[in-house]
């Protein structure tokens, strides 16, 4: 309809007025789109670290075990639910792990340690066990006795390769189990806390030395990516079915760093906040200019039948059309720079430590929110801001209007 | 009652309209009893502050009235709701501006569409009407100019042809000729006056200069809001 034309036209008037605008509004969305891109980024570059090196997505337990771990609360068929899930297409790797508390001790110290049996072929592809190691190799592909420490209780216990290491803790049939390994490579996961106790055997010696054969504690899975988890979970509850097990995505059972994370992103929303903020006064302020200066002009629309509800679309349609054109071209540019940033990244003024974990690049992520989100938010405050001046443009009275010079 | 008469376009009784200006009340009209029969040419002369603008705003439905009634081809203008008053407007009533008024981001042939669009008139029917309109008053090549680029006279005859072109019942003039040198505003009457008498439609303009009235066929004066003198000329 004219109504539009009108509108298109009228943002050619004030060019300079209308270029500004359009820099606000793309300014706001392009800072916008690059701050959600960033923050989802970082974000999720943590929660991958976290998840994909160490935890895993997705964790199966045997029913309880995520609230009272226990030697006894294990899964005895775990080689076969690996094989019933690993054909599901968001499920890229699954590994089985066997927990317990035990002691160590090389020549004089001794300290206590966590045993973590793995399938070091499996832990490998799954969770990038080889490429943490520091020093040595990883463990041989069949149970040979051997182990691979953390670097903090390599210190602890002045251990290095080649050492021997004496295991004691109690079987599953309550007898003291122990045994002697020898250390074929030192360990660094990211997590010191966690790398000062970790003792890592081949599945099979554990199970032994638990009295365990055959048990595991943990299946651990990897999906295809941080958005298939949700996903990934439900295909594999749907397909093992089993009362007694738990199959939980990582909100779960790491709820704490969920809600640790969940928190921290709430400070981008007040960025959001005030870049909204920016842009709402800034179309308000045109618009409302405009508006003033276009009185007699709706006066006359109005003197020859024009409708109050077409004049207050006519200026609606005006802040549309430069909302719609900054927030395309802010969204060229956003998609630019977020890619670019998702590549490169930016190196830290100052590295960080999270979850033992060190950061020192920010990277970005190109994903549909970062460009919707902005997209609504920009487009609906400028046109949420607009309609107190589009209404006043819409009440003309046009007998007044026309009496001004 | 003579309102009832199809041959009165416009009938008015006792219309009066008093504004407040910071409080003071003004009188602008007091009292005016007045009738407009279909196809009249007529002029409403007076010196300034008389009451021409306030009176034709009240019979366009610009403005309301303070006291009386104003009837406009058959139609009780207090009786409607703002969106009725805004279609009838555009249906039935044509303006003529001192100031021009054309939008000034359309062409001369957009600025003669308007109303048209408005009414939902069909494509065809448009472009032909725009077309006889805009070659009637020899703005032919213009059709495609924006109306910065033309003279005042120029802009006067679009203003003219956006008036007539959507069929209304009156074309209501205020000061049409005020902006314009005596010898352009004399054509633009001379060509108002042929409209008048080729097409029958209803002309009621005002104006203060001598040489404008001349061209009127009934003359009405006012003073201080009321009427003063009704005469038919030739
Ligand atoms: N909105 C208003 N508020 C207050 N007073 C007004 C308003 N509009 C008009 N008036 C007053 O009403 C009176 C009549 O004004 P009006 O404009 O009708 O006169 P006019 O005959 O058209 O004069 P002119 O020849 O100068 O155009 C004047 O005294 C004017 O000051
Ligand atoms: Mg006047």
């Amino acid at each position: 309809m004219l109504t539009m034309t009108i509108a298109w036209r009228n943002i050619f008037r004030q060019k300079r007025r209308t270029t500004l605008t359009i820099l606000t509004l793309l300014g706001g969305f392009t800072l916008s789109a690059i701050s959600i891109g960033w923050s989802d980024g970082t974000y999720n570059r943590i929660i991958e670290m976290f998840t994909r090196n160490r935890l895993g997505h997705i964790q199966i337990h045997a029913a309880g075990y995520l609230d009272r771990p226990s030697l006894y609360r294990n899964i005895t068929n775990g080689a076969e639910l690996g094989s019933r899930i690993e054909d599901i297409p968001e499920v890229e790797a699954w590994t089985p792990r066997l927990f317990s508390a035990a002691l160590a001790s090389v020549a004089e110290k001794t300290s206590g340690v966590q045993i973590v049996g793995i399938n070091p072929e499996r832990e490998a592809r799954a969770t990038r066990f080889d490429r943490k190691i520091i020093d040595g190799r990883s463990l041989s592909a069949e149970a040979a006795h051997e182990t691979v420490i953390g670097r903090g209780l390599a210190r602890t216990l002045k251990a290095g390769c080649g050492d021997e290491i004496v295991v004691v803790s109690q079987g599953a049939d309550g007898s003291i189990a122990n045994d002697l390994y020898t250390i074929v490579g030192i360990l660094e996961s990211g997590d010191a806390i966690q790398d000062q106790a970790s003792l890592y055997l081949h599945l099979a010696d554990a199970q032994e030395l638990l009295v365990l054969a055959g048990a595991v504690h943990e299946l651990v899975v990897i999906a295809s990516s941080l958005e298939d988890v949700a996903q990934a979970t439900e295909a594999i509850q749907s397909r093992l079915n089993e009362p007694n097990l738990e199959v939980a995505p990582w909100q779960e059972f790491a709820r704490p760093f969920y809600v640790a994370m969940k928190a921290d992103q709430q400070g981008s929303w007040i960025g959001l906040f005030i870049i909204v903020l920016i842009v709402s006064i800034g179309v308000l302020n045109t618009i409302l200019m405009t508006v003033l200066e276009r009185t007699r002009e709706y006066g006359v629309l109005k003197a020859v039948g024009t409708r109050p509800g077409q004049v207050f679309r006519l200026v609606l349609y005006e802040v549309w059309i430069m909302s719609i054109v900054g927030v395309t071209i802010g969204a060229g540019i956003s998609l630019i720079i977020n890619y670019t940033l998702s590549i490169h990244g930016i190196v830290m003024p100052q590295a960080f430590t999270y979850g033992g974990m060190e950061f020192t690049h920010y990277y970005a992520e190109v994903n549909a929110r970062s460009i919707l989100i902005p997209a609504v938010t920009v487009i609906l405050s400028a046109v949420l801001v607009s309609i107190l001046p589009a209404l006043r443009a819409a009440r003309v009275a046009p007998a007044r209007a026309l009496r001004t010079h | 009652m003579s309102h009832a008469d199809t041959h009165d376009l416009i009938v008015t009784t006792g219309v009066t309209k008093t504004y407040q200006d910071n409080g003071v009340p003004v009188h602008a009209v007091r009292g005016i009893d007045l009738t407009i029969r279909c196809g009249e040419f007529t002029a409403i002369v007076g010196p300034s502050g008389s009451g021409k603008t306030t009176i034709l705003n009240i019979i366009s439905g610009l403005d309301t009235v303070t006291s009386g009634e104003v009837w406009l081809a058959g139609k009780q203008l207090s009786a409607m709701s703002g969106t009725e008053l805004s279609d009838f407007r555009r249906d039935r009533v044509g303006f003529i501006f001192q100031a021009y008024n054309l939008i000034p981001v359309l062409t001369v042939e957009e600025n003669v569409e308007y109303i048209m669009l408005l009414q939902g008139v069909s494509k065809q029917e448009r472009h032909d009407r725009v077309d006889k309109i805009l070659g009637e008053l020899g703005l032919a090549g213009f059709a495609h100019r924006l109306p910065t680029k033309l003279s005042g006279g120029q802009q006067q005859r679009v203003a003219i042809a956006r008036a007539m072109v959507s069929g209304p019942a009156i074309i209501l003039a205020d000061e049409p000729t005020a902006n314009l040198d005596s010898k352009t505003g004399a054509e633009l009457l001379d060509m108002m006056r042929t409209l008048n008498e080729n097409s029958g439609i209803t002309f009621l303009f005002s104006t203060h200069d001598t040489q404008i009235m001349e061209r009127a066929r009934r003359l009405i004066t006012l003073r201080d809001g009321v009427i003063h003198s009704d005469e038919v000329r030739g």
